[in-house]
């Protein structure tokens, strides 16, 4: 016995101890060295897993029942083999989501589900407030044991404070202390999803402690009282030989189901009781932690119950086998042995298992209902607080205290009656009800929110059956015969015998069916009932934690989207406005995020900053009502989440839409590449758009280059005065204008925002909600604009869609391109059949035929260079008695030229009767012609020669052309025939020299134009006079044809190519003997074809 | 490679953890069940208080294990 001033002395300097490192451990926080950041601190942490009932009542388990203590400790050592998988998925989905506690872990997992998250925290009050009571009551009995054996229970601190009035005994004041050390350390602020390290460090001193004491009393029983292990043993075993049975399995107490039981809920409990997944997830500060604690945690429970079973036996020996206070050995032992401080020490750890645990569990349990219970009430009841933050973190802290407290009274109520271990069993069994949610949520994308709280609530419904009322009833506390009899007297209802299932134990009677309801209940909805979007979104998030795949982006947007600025205010409430400020600006830093003039995002990133937000508050007040907050925030303001309209589909867009864009651009091409007429496959272009994507008017624009309109040039959809038939100016003050103007897309999402009023109210009248502008471009220029237009969605243009626009305004701009260069070609053509014609008509003004005038040979060729050219040569017999040459070339090669050419030959074929002189008639053309050459910057050379085949007599006259190649047979000489006179066209008055001469039988002439003389070669040579010269000498003997083919080969041998930069005109006149009296005639091919 | 390795590995684990589940089961534990006693000590509970540490042992080379191919992670992202 110790004096009470000595163990409650001592237990206030280790609170004081607590408080200091709780303090010093937030103050390093607050620093950021973190003291607690480490594995070592991690794994004792987690170790708040044994409680007071490892500490006390594994003792009790043992020595009354055997070996059915292990299972609760082997479990642990199994799952942590699954850790780095299990544990590290849960911390990190925890991480990214905000999670605050396992109730909000479930409800955030299934659908943010609000009922989901309430039934867990019900529940989990519900299982876990018994357990709070056990450690209350664990702690006031050490102190009473180590005061006053003897005296009242409960109430040996009225020895030290006589004051005390009677209700308040160890237990509550015990609760009140741990209950405000919960408040200090666990609810400094309202972020539940921060992590406290003061509390941390506090449990993980704690362990420390009660391991420590817990070694110290093993090693004084089994090394100090007895002389080791296999001494205990075998006393054991020579004074209660019949209790060999202890160490046994499936005979005895221990069935094998039930041993099997054990370890399956000690596994559940380990991770999901609600302080387990506070401790191990909420509060981890790193997940490489988690490797390190995956052996250390299982060392730990194993060096804890090294000592226990020779304790037990030590206990029993020294009791003489008196078992009804053996969950009290511990401390009992050296008491009796006359260890007092000893006796204390153990009292500090049994203090401290009990501590850790109440002081995790209270803050957990507290954060639990504020979120999940109070919070979804204050939403719903709207009440007028301006700012929340403040109460809710009061109300954080009361509910604290409440916890506390209620666990007192549930153990002043039915704590007496009842064997510490079963209240922690039953404990686990509850955690184990969220094991199928819990795992499902993790690893099964389809498990879903109806199962989840179907099969939770079944589960807990059988729990609560099965095993909270038998519990009750067989300690005595409820007197009741429904053991018996079964509820409403119903047999196959009894508790114990569910159905008739009989012959298990309560553990594992309790087990198999309230796992067989919920995982029934869980598995089966999950197959049959369908996820919303957002849910399947929110498992994807969870079920692919650790992996590397993206999530599908939540295509969503906000009608009447609220500014950022509001957004901050909506969280201000919750939070304070410093953290509120502070988050946002963050957020927006991070996301490169510009706030644009209306003081809000662009659409697409406003739903993000709305999950931002969600997210944010989800880590003060949890997921569902964060969730709640937001939509009743959005729907008083008349802001509503619109699913962006599916515009590729039933198909999931992000992951589909390229492959849905291309099949429609492929038809969009398709159409462009028809060939069509350019109306067809415009309306057919508009009519694709309009069908895909139920448009309720598409219209395309082209710009009038005359009026500086845009002119509707085909439309599809409804027909209204104001849309399809208006042409639109060209400036800013329209949304097609300044679309056109600035060559880039228009989009209105949302045509409640409009800032442009000329549009607005058209598009206010037509009942369009919103519309799109893309400029359709050629080459960098804009010529038109294809505009589509719903009434019935906002928010259509998603990023995707604009770009399909914007390519799709590309395929009309190719159909509008194809269609112009068709057109040029057409005209071009036009233009060439045109020509042809002239080239026809002037061939045809050619000479068909040579007139009978002596006896000569005659040819001429003319081969114009282009279609139609400026050459002309023409024979003109005058009867028998003269024949006229003629050889003219009139500048340029083209219709003018051709033109020219013609009006020569009329005005000589006219006058060739009357004026009968070559200069004559030269001198004539020249006046005739000098003001049209004049005015068509045009002048003509040409060289008359007139034959008299009577005489033979040659004259001629020159206009300044080219002179013609007279060779005479008789002495085989060349002469060049010229004579003095001016180019036609350059004075009005021109005096032509007219030079007579004479030819004999055999001689040859050559007349012919520039083209021959300086038809070019590669090397820029011209043909040259010396050239034909010796040509014609070598051609004598060949006829006038024969000549002039023989000369046109040469030019082409010499040129190098088929066509002529010039045209080339050739006449040949020989000669004959007077008996080769008929004359050769041909005309050598006057249609200038290649010979 | 990482993910044969990181598969491979989970895979180990899960079988260690089988194993352990079944080594701590009827009828396994059958085997010691007997009655026996170890240099006094009954044969059932020696072979918990050998085989847990030994467990964990196991799960501290698992994790060695871990520890190295976080390490050979860290060198390749380092090259």
């Amino acid at each position: 016995m110790i004096s009470a001033q000595v163990v409650a002395l001592a237990s206030l300097a280790y609170f004081a101890l607590l408080f200091g490192v709780a303090y010093y451990a937030d103050r390093r926080r607050e620093q950021g060295r973190s003291l607690i950041s480490n594995s070592y601190i991690y794994s004792l942490s987690v170790a708040v897993y044994c409680t007071s009932w490892t500490y006390y009542g594994s003792v009790g388990r043992a020595a009354t029942s055997g070996l059915d203590f292990l299972p609760v400790y082997l479990g642990p050592t199994l799952i942590a083999f699954t850790w780095w998988f299990l544990l590290r998925k849960m911390v990190r989905v925890s991480k990214e989501q905000n999670i605050t506690s396992i109730a909000d872990f479930l409800s955030s997992r299934y659908d943010r589900s609000a009922l989901l998250g309430a039934i867990v925290t019900l529940f989990a009050i519900l299982g876990i407030m018994p357990y709070i009571a056990l450690q209350l009551k664990a702690v006031a009995h050490t102190f009473d044991i180590l005061v006053y054996p003897t005296a009242q229970r409960g109430h040996s601190l009225h020895s030290l404070f006589p004051a005390l009035p009677e209700m308040f005994d160890t237990a509550f004041i015990m609760a009140l202390i741990l209950g405000l050390f919960g408040v200090l350390f666990g609810a400094r602020s309202l972020d539940a999803s921060e992590r406290h390290e003061g509390l941390v460090a506090a449990v993980a001193l704690e362990s420390l402690i009660k391991i420590i004491a817990f070694l110290a009393v093993g090693l004084f029983v089994t090394y100090g009282l007895f002389d080791g292990f296999g001494d205990i043993f075998r006393r054991f075993h020579a004074q209660f030989p019949d209790r060999d049975t202890l160490f046994r399995l499936g005979e005895g107490a221990i069935s094998y189901p039930n041993w099997f039981t054990l370890t399956f809920i000690s596994m559940m409990a380990v991770m999901f009781l609600p302080r387990q997944f506070h401790i191990m997830v909420i509060e981890n500060a790193d997940e490489r932690h988690i490797k390190q604690s995956m052996w250390r945690f299982p060392a730990f429970i194993f060096l804890i119950n090294l000592f226990v079973i020779p304790i037990a036996l030590g206990g029993l020996l020294f009791t003489g086998g008196d078992a009804s206070q053996a969950d009290y050995f511990v401390i009992n032992l050296p008491l009796a042995s006359g260890h007092p401080w000893l006796a204390l020490l153990v009292f500090i750890g049994g203090f401290s298992a009990s501590a850790g645990m109440v002081m995790v569990s209270s803050v957990t349990l507290s954060t639990m209902t504020l979120n999940h219970l109070i919070m979804p009430l204050i939403l719903k009841c709207k009440f007028p607080f301006g700012d929340y933050s403040g109460i809710l973190l009061n109300i954080k802290r009361l509910g604290i205290l409440l916890v506390v407290l209620l666990g007192y009274f549930y153990f002043r109520v039915i704590g007496e009656s009842y064997a510490l271990v079963n209240i922690g069993l039953i404990s686990f069994m509850a955690a184990t009800q969220f094991a199928p949610a819990m795992l499902g949520g993790l690893y099964w994308r389809r498990a879903n929110h109806k199962a989840a709280i179907v099969g939770l609530s079944l589960g807990f419904l059988l729990w609560f059956y099965t095993l909270l009322i038998p519990s009750f009833v067989l300690s005595g506390w409820l007197e009741s015969d429904i053991l018996e009899k079964g509820l409403f007297g119903i047999t196959l209802l009894r508790p114990l015998e569910l159905f008739g299932l009989s012959g298990f134990d309560i553990w594992t009677h309790s087990l198999f069916w309230s796992m067989f309801f919920n995982l029934a209940a869980f598995l089966t909805l999950s197959f049959f009932t369908r996820q919303s979007e957002s849910e399947a979104l929110q498992a994807s998030r969870f079920v692919d934690a650790l992996g590397e795949s993206h999530f599908i982006s939540q295509r969503q947007r906000i009608s009447r989207a609220p500014t950022v600025l509001e957004f901050v205010e909506l969280m201000s409430k919750f939070i304070g406005e410093k953290q509120a400020n502070a988050s946002i600006a963050e957020y927006l830093a991070q996301n490169n995020q510009e706030i644009n003039h209306r003081g809000s995002l662009s659409d697409d990133e406003i739903p993000k900053l709305k999950t931002f937000t969600e997210r944010t508050l989800a880590g003060y007040v949890g997921a569902a009502p964060a969730r709640i907050i937001l939509e009743n925030y959005l729907s008083t303001r008349g802001s509503r989440m619109e699913d962006v309209f599916d515009i590729f589909g039933s198909v999931t867009l992000s992951r589909t839409a390229s492959r849905e864009q291309l099949s429609v651009l492929y038809e969009a091409s398709q159409i462009v590449a028809s060939g069509n007429e350019l109306q067809q496959s415009l309306d057919d272009i508009l009519g694709l758009l309009a069908q895909q994507f139920k448009f309720d008017l598409c219209v395309i624009r082209f710009l009038d280059d005359q009026q500086m309109t845009l002119t509707v040039r085909s439309q599809q959809g409804m027909s209204s005065e104001h849309f399809g038939e208006s042409e639109r100016n060209l400036d800013m003050t329209t949304y097609i204008g300044s679309a056109f103007l600035s060559n880039k897309p228009v989009l209105v999402n949302d045509c409640d925002y409009l800032d442009k009023p000329t549009s607005a109210a058209i598009i206010r009248r037509e009942g369009i909600k919103s519309f799109a502008h893309a400029p359709i471009v050629i080459e960098g220029q804009p010529v038109g604009v294809l505009s589509a237009f719903s009434r019935s969605s906002k928010g259509i243009f998603t990023d995707e869609f604009v770009a399909l626009f914007n390519n799709i305004a590309g395929q009309v701009a190719i159909a509008w391109r194809n269609d112009q260069q068709l057109t040029g070609l057409l005209e071009s053509r036009e233009h060439e059949r045109e020509l042809e014609i002239a080239k026809t008509i002037q061939m045809g003004l050619l000479p068909a035929n040579v007139p009978h005038v002596g006896a000569i040979d005659l040819a001429g060729l003319c081969v114009p260079a282009h279609q139609v050219g400026g050459d002309y040569y023409d024979f003109i017999g005058h009867s028998d008695q003269a024949l006229d040459l003629i050889v003219a070339d009139v500048s340029g090669h083209n219709i003018g030229s051709a033109l020219i050419m013609a009006e020569t030959r009329t005005f000589i074929q006219s006058q060739a009767t009357t004026l009968t002189q070559p200069h004559q008639m030269l001198e004539a053309l020249n006046h005739f012609f000098y003001n049209d050459l004049t005015r068509a910057e045009l002048f003509v050379t040409m060289f008359y020669m007139q034959y008299l085949p009577e005489n033979h007599q040659l004259r001629y006259a020159s206009a300044g052309h080219n002179k013609p190649l007279l060779w005479r047979k008789s002495d085989n000489s060349t002469s060049w025939l010229d004579a003095e006179g001016l180019i036609l066209g350059i004075k009005p008055q021109v005096t032509f020299e007219q030079v007579t001469t004479s030819l004999q039988p055999g001689d040859i002439l050559v007349l012919y134009t520039d083209g021959v003389t300086e038809a070019e070669n590669a090397g820029g040579e011209f043909f040259g006079e010396e050239q034909l010269e010796k040509l014609v000498r070598r051609c004598t003997g060949l006829s006038a044809e024969e000549i002039i083919n023989a000369i046109l080969q040469q030019i082409r041998t010499f040129s190098g190519h088929h066509h002529f930069k010039d045209d080339i005109s050739l006449v040949v006149l020989k000669i004959l003997e007077q008996q080769e009296d008929t004359a050769h005639i041909s005309t050598a091919n006057p249609q200038g074809e290649p010979l | 490679m990482k993910q044969p390795q990181g598969s491979s590995t989970r895979e180990a684990w899960i079988l260690c953890l089988i194993l352990g589940i079944i080594m701590l089961n009827f009828p396994f534990i059958q085997i010691f069940n007997s009655g026996k006693f170890l240099l006094g000590v009954p044969v059932l509970v020696v072979y918990f208080f050998i085989g847990w540490p030994l467990s964990i042992l196991v799960i501290y080379l698992f994790t060695c294990q871990l520890e190295r191919d976080d390490q050979d992670d860290e060198d390749r992202g380092d090259s």
